[in-house]
């Protein structure tokens, strides 16, 4: 499974750190089969592709604001907010809103991402602080309007397909993500815009002094990861059948280490979205083989820490080395 | 003093290699009390290899370093500054975030891991003041310094640690002449208390002007040393490149009859650190900017591409008006203006990507060029002779003059219609400055208006067709003809008046 999409047609992508997260699932899978058979079924591993599709889609556009360096905590309430757009419409009952209801939460992403991304250009705040902010206020948003109660809605049918469905028994899910990467791993190589981005993350005045609009390229990242925040929501209330309070709050920590673990310079400018489906897969096979061992959660999250800062130690040394 | 015979540092046999590459060969050097032992070579003969292996940085492969006659091994910089080797880096070595206070107290003596105590800060003030620095304030963040007072506090902070054995490495290269006289005083009083001083640098009047001795590296080795004077000029330029160049700097061309304006200042300004400011570039012609550092000419190349805002009065570029609003639109054909900036390091390239990466990257915002068509930068490369292992090598692997060069044609691709650069040739080596000036001069008889920021006044000299000199802010003194002279520069770059008109009492 992990030769199922190359994005890249250069091989310097497809280097250690990129494929040390690659390594890492083979491991944990095999590992495991020794104690728990079933986990290397075909229905497993296909429902694994499903459920890391979520997380891999955040990661994908987690990436770009990462090589950029710089960060977007407001994944968790932008998914959320958009679940909820997408939920409310889809339960409308109107067949016009139905219809709009997935456009019109990824609308909902892109706006929040630009909101981002101008707090961050123009007023040049520094994005930790900025989307953080944003997130709380996203959640303060969506609270005064459901009332603390978890909001009316359901999924739409379409919703529920791309989360749940199936096209020749590959989770939708999972080639939904394949698309988002591939698309942004085309846009990373093959565009002026992915150049300047994966420059800017190495050193923006640079980049800035050779003519480059940085800002509308870090608006653009922002833009581009909001949306992919509000695709993660989509599907997740497609999975659950509804939006509810928090949904997106599991995801932020696993998001920033799938694409540290798939080899991307928190500081930004080295990596790539290879690395980052790699990271997605990792962590969650991790969680999954975890729960499946059946230990108490204390120590699942234990051995998920230790998992995690083993593989970067491994990708520091390396790099030192 | 007691023992004159016995060199303060040594080295012997040394050899240096970096994977393939060669940087040191079995070279021996010495280093006496009470000398300035300049050394002078290209970039990439081993002057930094040599100064980072006396001063601990680097470990040689083979070979033996003394300290005053005692074999030692460094294994690292605190090791050679326990024997009194204190080196002043020309990357500057100045942390960014802190007060110059908490730099010059960085690994001073008496401030150890404990409280940092200011004992060596009274005697940093006076040093300071001795060389311009009266304006630098000890709660400065060094961040908000300029190159040349950075490079001044770096001169201080080695000096506060009672060196036996001062090494400079280019460490001048940002400051004007006047500074760097009373820099070169302060190192002459060292030298005269028995210190010994390592000196390199790339501007032969200052070596003639301070060097006691002077050794030729060409190579990774050393090709000759000598006593001051004892060689010529010429003869020094053939030891380090190893063939002849006759000439530094292209003939000057007389300007064609009824030559067109290419780029025209009109009351240009962006108060209150540049006054307006009005000056024409015809066609062919090289203008340069002079002046101490900070008086505003640095912030005009700025201003006319645009990095500033709030800029007034008027840019015209062959009559028509340019726009003002960042280098995005200052790169357009319709615009077509480039600038170099003066950090080439930080500024001009990204040093972790490749030189493909780098050229390209300029040009990818232009609609009428294909930036990813390497025949757009072939040209200039070819011209100025890169010399690299590949072009898909990170352009940090190449000295600082090749990676020079790669700006030059990263910009140059795009065929600007006005040049802007900002002292473009500092702390480069010889062969690379003479390509860089007939390049210049070609461009210029092309038709490419060039505006040429420096601090080395030969090149004002000798290069340019017309110098304007800054001060606070504004153009206090054109010079042309014969009035362009080192004596005038210095002159008005003080803002001393009429300096031409007594030019015998400031002969006398």
């Amino acid at each position: 499974m992990t030769t199922l999409v190359k994005p890249s047609q250069l091989p310097a992508w497809v280097n250690i750190e990129s494929l040390l997260p690659y390594i890492g699932t083979i491991l944990l899978i095999v590992g495991a089969s020794f104690t728990f058979p079933q986990v290397l079924s075909i229905d497993y591993l296909s429902q694994q592709l499903q459920i890391a599709a979520f997380l891999g889609i955040l990661a994908a556009g987690a990436t770009l604001v990462i090589l950029l360096g710089h960060i977007d905590l407001s994944v968790p309430w932008t998914l959320n907010g958009a679940a909820i757009v997408a939920t409310a419409m889809a339960g409308s009952g109107n067949e016009i809103l139905i219809a709009c209801a997935i456009p019109a939460a990824l609308l909902f992403g892109a706006v929040v991402g630009a909101i981002n991304g101008l707090g961050v250009t123009i007023l040049r705040i520094p994005s930790m602080v900025w989307t953080l902010a944003m997130n709380s206020i996203l959640l303060g948003i969506s609270v005064l309007n459901t009332g603390g109660f978890n909001p009316k809605g359901e999924s739409s049918a379409t919703m529920s397909w791309l989360a749940s469905g199936t096209v020749a028994s590959i989770p939708v899910a999972f080639l939904v993500w394949m698309t988002i990467s591939t698309a942004l791993a085309l846009l990373m190589m093959r565009t002026g815009y992915g150049r300047y981005l994966r420059s800017i993350g190495f050193n923006e005045r640079a980049v800035y002094l050779s003519g480059v609009s940085t800002k509308t390229v870090v608006t653009g990242a922002f833009m581009i990861a909001g949306v992919c925040s509000a695709f993660a929501g989509v599907m997740l209330a497609g999975y659950a059948n509804q939006a509810y309070q928090s949904m997106g709050d599991p995801f932020l920590l696993p998001t920033i280490a799938a694409v540290v673990i798939g080899g991307t310079s928190i500081l930004g400018g080295r990596g790539g979205l290879f690395g980052s489906i790699g990271g997605a897969l990792f962590i969650t096979i991790l969680n999954s083989i975890l729960s499946v061992m059946q230990i108490s959660d204390a120590w699942r999250s234990i051995v998920f820490g230790v998992i995690i800062l083993a593989m970067l130690l491994f990708q520091t040394l390396r790099k030192r080395g | 003093m007691t023992e004159p015979n016995l060199p303060i540092a040594s080295i012997k046999g040394v050899t240096k290699s970096f994977g393939a590459t060669i940087a040191l060969q079995d070279v021996d050097f010495d280093c006496y009390p009470g000398e300035v032992h300049a050394v002078l070579g290209e970039n990439g003969a081993g002057k930094s290899t040599l100064m980072k292996t006396i001063s601990g940085v680097l470990a040689p492969t083979s070979g033996t370093v003394f300290a005053q006659g005692k074999p030692v091994t460094f294994k690292g910089p605190a090791d050679a500054m326990a024997v009194g080797f204190v080196c002043m880096y020309q990357e500057l070595s100045l942390v960014p975030d802190l007060t110059v206070r908490e730099n010059l107290l960085l690994g001073a003596p008496g401030s150890g891991l404990g409280r940092l105590k200011g004992g060596a800060l009274p005697k940093a003030r006076e040093l300071l003041d001795q060389i311009d620095g009266e304006h630098i304030r000890f709660g400065s963040k060094v961040s908000d310094l300029t190159l040349a007072e950075c490079q001044q506090v770096e001169v201080v902070k080695a000096l506060i640690r009672n060196p036996k054995l001062l090494i400079l490495d280019e460490s001048t290269s940002a400051l004007n002449s006047s500074v760097v006289d009373k820099v070169f005083d302060l190192v002459r009083a060292q030298r005269d208390l028995g210190v010994a001083i390592l000196f390199i640098s790339h501007r032969f009047h200052e070596i003639e002007a301070l060097a006691d001795r002077i050794s030729v590296f060409r190579n990774g080795q050393r090709v000759e040393t000598f006593r001051n004077g004892d060689q010529d000029y010429s003869t020094i330029i053939n030891m380090m490149v190893g063939q002849r160049i006759d000439e530094l700097f292209p003939p000057k061309v007389i300007p064609k009859a009824g030559a067109e304006p290419v780029l025209e200042l009109r009351d240009f300004a962006w108060p209150p650190k540049v006054k307006p400011t009005s000056f024409t570039i015809k066609e062919g012609q090289i203008i340069g900017l002079g002046g101490l550092d900070g008086q505003g000419q640095s912030t005009l190349l700025q201003g006319i591409f645009g990095l500033l805002k709030g800029t007034q009065g008027t840019i015209l570029i062959n009559g028509s008006d340019a726009p003002k609003s960042g280098p995005l639109a200052a790169k357009q054909s319709d615009v077509g203006l480039a600038y170099i900036p003066e950090d080439r390091k930080a500024d001009g390239l990204i040093q972790a990507q490749s030189i493909n990466e780098n050229l390209e990257l300029a040009a990818l915002g232009r609609s009428d060029l294909n930036a990813t068509d390497h025949n757009i930068y072939k040209p200039s490369l070819d011209r100025l002779e890169l010399k690299h292992g590949g072009l898909d090598l990170p352009v940090s692997s190449l000295s600082g003059g090749n990676q020079q060069k790669v700006v030059l044609a990263k910009w140059l691709a795009l065929a600007p219609k006005v040049l802007l650069l900002a002292d473009p040739t500092r702390g480069i080596d010889v062969k690379t400055k003479t390509q860089i000036y007939a390049l210049l001069r070609e461009l210029a008889e092309q038709g490419t208006a060039i505006l040429l920021l420096s601090t080395d006044y030969e090149e004002l000299i000798h290069l340019c067709d017309e110098t304007h000199i800054f001060y606070d802010g504004g153009i206090v003194r054109s010079l042309r003809g014969e009035d362009l002279s080192a004596q005038n520069i210095i002159g008005a770059s003080l803002n001393i008046p009429d300096v031409a008109d007594h030019k015998g009492i400031a002969d006398a």
